[in-house]
């Protein structure tokens, strides 16, 4: 493959922490995302997938290993790009609309356009009269929908997302899909989509990358060739099917020995 | 402190009757009324001799003789001077052990170099100092401000440093993630993070300056404070004047430590309510 948009290769990591064994997370992992291409990881539970994200938000330093990002190299956290996190991570002592904030703040932008920003997007999310809430008087969906505004308010070229719709119900996951596939193709973003699940994935990848147990590399990677814009009538076409259908045999090998939540 | 660990409870929409917001300082005051009265009426059950009753006051005897120290004017001079004293000593204390919690909290470095003469200043006796101050700094009101520094200084140093140094992980690199420097992260995560910490020292601080302030001019700091009026009236035996000087003592540290509630409730609007629970 050639050097792609986004470019990690041969990424080891090992974590070393006091009085515990080492736990390698990562070993030779080489990924290769084009511009403006949407890429799904998926692979067991504890394989490396976040830690892998980290690693490419600059956050956390590899052993080895070489990354880059529109052939800049990766040392550190940059404006383009920008995370939402498994945890969700919101400032507690912050209200909806401040967290959301976050970006735009700490990019310089007045309050007053930081405001309006970020007022299209909780408009998006769905959590219109919500700006002045606290985290914690919001169900996990909603937290998780701000974590997904506050990513996409501060207008990175690359989204990196840590399953971001794991705990939202069916319903509201559905939009949000759609909505994120819309932004993507609209706003012209490069997206790194981690999950477990192997619908979602292939209903919104170009490819799927598929992770060995940990430590983790890269098992298998699986080109989506569906047509776009992608409907919902097509998550029931025999194409579909197929597709999801070799993405749970390739992981199945894998959990067998480790167990952990695959759904389709 | 109360609300910290309550973020697994939900929060309920109740109005509250006026028992419920008020139960604390019904209680808290009942029970000081209670001591009072208890105080007053119990002695009359003993019949004691003139030299025992020397030693003892009644309240009556004690609000008697803090009216005579207003009356005399006495009263304001030594409050305006031990309470100066006091607060010129604990905000000396804040501005040098909030950032110096942080530093020690966030870099290695400093905390290496901090740390072990920290802990043997803390461990030492702040009573051994008290002598040297007073030759350093003489009597009058720099050695009592001093004396008050150091008793401040350890707990609110100590307390910042730990709530720096748990501060979120996820949090510091979700705001570092956004392109976030070191005051970028200290000023929107540690120091909201380690607010809790750094309240609960500053409770610990008023109670060690309060203490430092009484100290400090018992063993001559100064001439002209409330602790300087109780020594005089203890060598005397105006045990009622003893009294008023620990009473007013007292109401200042609960006027205090109620300051530092509304503060805590003011930085605490964040966080859940505790639910009503079955
Ligand atoms: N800070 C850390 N210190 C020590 N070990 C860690 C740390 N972070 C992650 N690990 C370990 O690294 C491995 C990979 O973790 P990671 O969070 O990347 O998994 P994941 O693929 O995202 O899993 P999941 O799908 O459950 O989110 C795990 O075994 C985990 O225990
Ligand atoms: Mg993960």
């Amino acid at each position: 493959m050639t050097a792609g948009y986004i470019q990690a290769k041969n990424v080891n990591l090992t974590f070393t922490p006091p009085n515990r064994a080492p736990v390698t997370a990562l070993q030779e992992f080489d990924v290769a995302v084009a511009e403006r291409e949407f890429v799904s990881i998926v692979g067991p539970s504890g394989c490396g997938k976040s830690t892998f994200l980290n690693v490419l938000l600059g956050l956390v330093k590899p052993d080895s290993g070489e990354m880059s990002i529109h052939g800049k190299r990766v040392a550190g956290p940059g404006r383009d790009r920008a995370m939402v996190f498994q945890e969700f991570g919101l400032l507690p002592w912050r209200t909806v609309e401040d967290n959301i904030g976050l970006g735009p703040e700490l990019q310089g932008i007045p309050k007053k356009q930081r405001r309006e920003r970020g007022r299209h997007f909780i408009d998006m999310v769905g959590l219109s009269g919500f700006e002045h809430h606290f985290p914690h008087e919001l169900s996990g969906g909603m937290k998780q929908r701000v974590g997904i505004a506050r990513a996409l308010v501060s207008d990175p070229d690359v989204l990196l997302m840590d399953e971001p719709f794991a705990a939202l119900d069916a319903q509201t996951r559905d939009i949000m899909q759609a909505e994120l596939l819309r932004i993507w193709q609209e706003a012209k973003k490069t997206v790194l989509f981690v999950t477990h699940q192997i619908e979602e994935a292939v209903y919104l990848s170009d490819r799927v990358i598929i992770m060995t147990k940990r430590p983790g590399r890269t098992k298998s990677i699986l080109k989506i060739p569906l047509a776009r814009p992608r409907g919902y009538e097509m998550r029931v076409t025999p194409e579909f099917n197929e597709l999801k259908l070799r993405i749970w045999n390739e992981l199945k090998d894998e959990i067998d020995s480790q167990g952990g939540p695959v759904r389709d | 402190m109360s609300n910290r660990h309550a973020s697994n409870e939900t929060t309920a929409v109740t109005r509250k009757t006026f028992w419920e917001t008020n139960e604390p300082l019904i209680l808290g005051v009942g029970f000081i009324v209670l001591v009072i009265v208890l105080w007053q009426i119990v002695p009359s059950f003993f019949t004691m001799s003139k030299g025992m009753k020397l030693f003892f006051a009644t309240p009556t005897m004690v609000f008697t003789a803090i009216g005579d120290l207003i009356a005399s004017g006495k009263l304001w001079p030594a409050l305006r001077f031990s309470s100066s004293a006091f607060a010129a000593g604990l905000a000396l204390a804040i501005v040098a052990a909030l950032p110096l919690g942080v530093l020690m909290g966030r870099s290695r470095l400093m905390n290496e170099l901090f740390d072990p003469f920290v802990t043997a200043i803390n461990a030492t006796p702040r009573l051994v100092f008290l002598p040297l101050i007073i030759i350093w700094f003489g009597i009058g009101m720099t050695s009592v401000i001093v004396v008050v520094f150091i008793g401040a200084l350890f707990p609110l140093l100590i307390n910042t440093y730990e709530g720096v140094k748990n501060a979120d992980r996820l949090l510091i690199n979700v705001v570092r993630s956004y392109g976030a420097s070191e005051w970028d992260i200290n000023r929107l995560v540690v120091i909201p993070n380690s607010l809790p910490y750094i309240i609960s020292g500053l409770r610990l601080a008023i109670g060690r300056a309060v203490l430092g302030v009484v100290v400090a001019e018992f063993f001559g700091g100064s001439a002209k404070g409330i602790g300087v009026i109780m020594v005089q009236a203890s060598s005397s035996f105006q045990v009622d004047l003893v009294f008023a000087g620990l009473i007013i003592f007292m109401a200042l540290s609960l006027v205090l430590t109620g300051i530092v509630r509304a503060i805590e409730t003011r930085f605490n609007r964040w966080r859940p309510e505790k639910a009503k629970t079955f």
